[in-house]
């Protein structure tokens, strides 16, 4: 019993160090009066040990980090919205007014059309940001956003171009976020009522429903384009652009790839 | 990865950084485990996902006494798992998908792997529940003694007998092919 007490740990011991990295001699060394017994073991758990080297697919990864984020996001939401959602209604709505003011009309208009390494970036950021709130109900943003997530993927070809990996990775996360609020946005939409509706079931529908149906239709259209549109122009980037901004471009295609297909998804 | 219990403890606190950065942590080893219980990517692939959306669900209820986080994130993935096979009605033996990802580029490594993994997954079925899940904790997503024991709700001196005697069939369970 104590004997066999002692070899459990001992091979315990040596499995270990091959978890580690470590190789069957260098334990069969420390055990000579062992080797005979142990190797065999040992052998059948290096066996074991290549089904380490499995890895989940890409494109799983990308699509279950997307959900996973998308949960998490909507726990928050659900956990924030009644108490402070009209605060930040309203903390935006006098963002829009004070840069309305002290950017003024012109500078708005011209930094809409700027990129990330442009000075009135900031401003078409915030810019954005007071659309989005200014935007009433959910299928709205949803469209804002749609639009946001089309400026974000022509950035990130933008800064390709320009071999800036570091910025392709911050306006990824941008795209994400964006592509993550669609779905929920859409989802809350149907769930708000906003059901889709065919045109047979719309007769004897109202018009705010009818028009509602229309909407996500529109909206719909308009995703499935881009989730063509996009990843195909982030591609051609990568073909193009320099080794050290690839590993960024491939993030994004997978973020434009899934994001695009939770979109839908919540869509249909 | 951060120290695992700051990091829990902001993720109770629903901090998405934290939450972040326990999934990259864990994903991979969570992946690996169900592929080898199961013998399916597609299927080990939903399991994988229920788990994390599970563990974001009851993150708030986890309480360190004792039970370390991986431990707790195990237990969540065996359940699942055994639910999953409980629901499945046919066999769970089907071979691995042609799409199962080895992190290698050389395809001839990558075939001969495939084809180890698939021995691995077919051999592990012939072993006790208890043997199958030592195993796979223990080599595949490589856990120490210490962790299995708290995920498996036994004794240290009791998994070191338990994957001695898990090895034993699995080699046999091999030569027999």
């Amino acid at each position: 019993m104590e004997k066999s007490r002692e070899f459990n740990d001992i091979l315990d011991e040596c499995l270990e160090r091959l978890v580690k990295g470590g190789t069957i001699d260098e334990c069969l060394a420390s055990y000579p009066e062992l080797a005979a017994e142990l190797e065999p073991l040992l052998q059948t758990a290096m066996a074991a040990k290549k089904a380490s080297v499995i890895q989940p697919r890409p494109e799983f990864r990308a699509k279950a980090r997307y959900q996973f984020q998308s949960a998490l996001q909507a726990m928050e939401s659900r956990k924030s919205r009644p108490f402070f959602g009209w605060q930040r209604r309203w903390v935006t709505a006098v963002t829009v007014v004070l840069v309305l003011l002290l950017a003024g009309g012109g500078t708005v208009a011209a930094a809409s059309n700027s990129m990330p390494d442009g000075t009135l970036y900031p401003v078409k950021l915030t810019t954005e940001q007071v659309w989005l709130a200014l935007t009433p109900s959910s299928l709205g943003k949803a469209k804002v956003l749609t639009k946001l997530a089309d400026r974000r993927v022509a950035e990130i070809v933008y800064m390709a171009n320009k071999g800036n990996a570091q910025q392709i990775e911050v306006i990824t996360q941008h795209l994400d976020k964006h592509l993550i609020m669609i779905a929920r946005l859409v989802s809350d939409q149907r769930k708000e009522g906003g059901t889709f509706m065919v045109p047979s079931e719309q007769a004897g529908a109202g018009n705010d429903v009818q028009i509602q149906a229309n909407d996500r239709g529109r909206l719909r259209i308009m995703i499935a384009r881009y989730a063509i549109n996009h990843p195909a122009a982030l591609q051609a980037a990568l073909e193009k652009s320099p080794d050290s901004v690839k590993p960024a471009l491939r993030r994004a295609i997978a973020v434009s790839v899934a994001g695009y297909e939770n979109a839908l998804m919540a869509l249909d | 990865m951060q120290d695992e219990e700051s990091l829990v403890r902001r993720a109770q606190q629903r901090d998405q950084e934290a939450f972040a950065q326990l999934y990259e942590g864990y994903f991979d080893k969570i992946y690996r485990y169900a592929v080898l219980r199961i013998g399916n990517e597609t299927e080990a692939e939903d399991v994988t996902q229920q788990v994390f959306l599970n563990a974001l669900q009851s993150i708030s209820s986890f309480r360190w006494k004792g039970v370390p986080f991986s431990a707790w994130l195990f237990r969540i993935a065996h359940n699942q798992v055994v639910d999953y096979l409980r629901k499945k009605t046919r066999q769970a033996t089907e071979s691995l998908d042609e799409s199962l990802v080895i992190s290698k580029s050389d395809p001839q490594l990558v075939v001969e792997q495939r084809l180890d993994t698939e021995q691995l997954i077919l051999a592990t079925k012939r072993l006790t529940k208890a043997q199958q899940e030592v195993i796979a904790l223990r080599f595949v997503s490589e856990l120490s003694t210490a962790q299995v024991a708290k995920v498996m709700g036994k004794s240290q001196g009791a998994i070191k007998a338990l994957q001695h005697s898990a090895i034993v069939a699995l080699r046999k369970a091999l030569s027999v092919g």
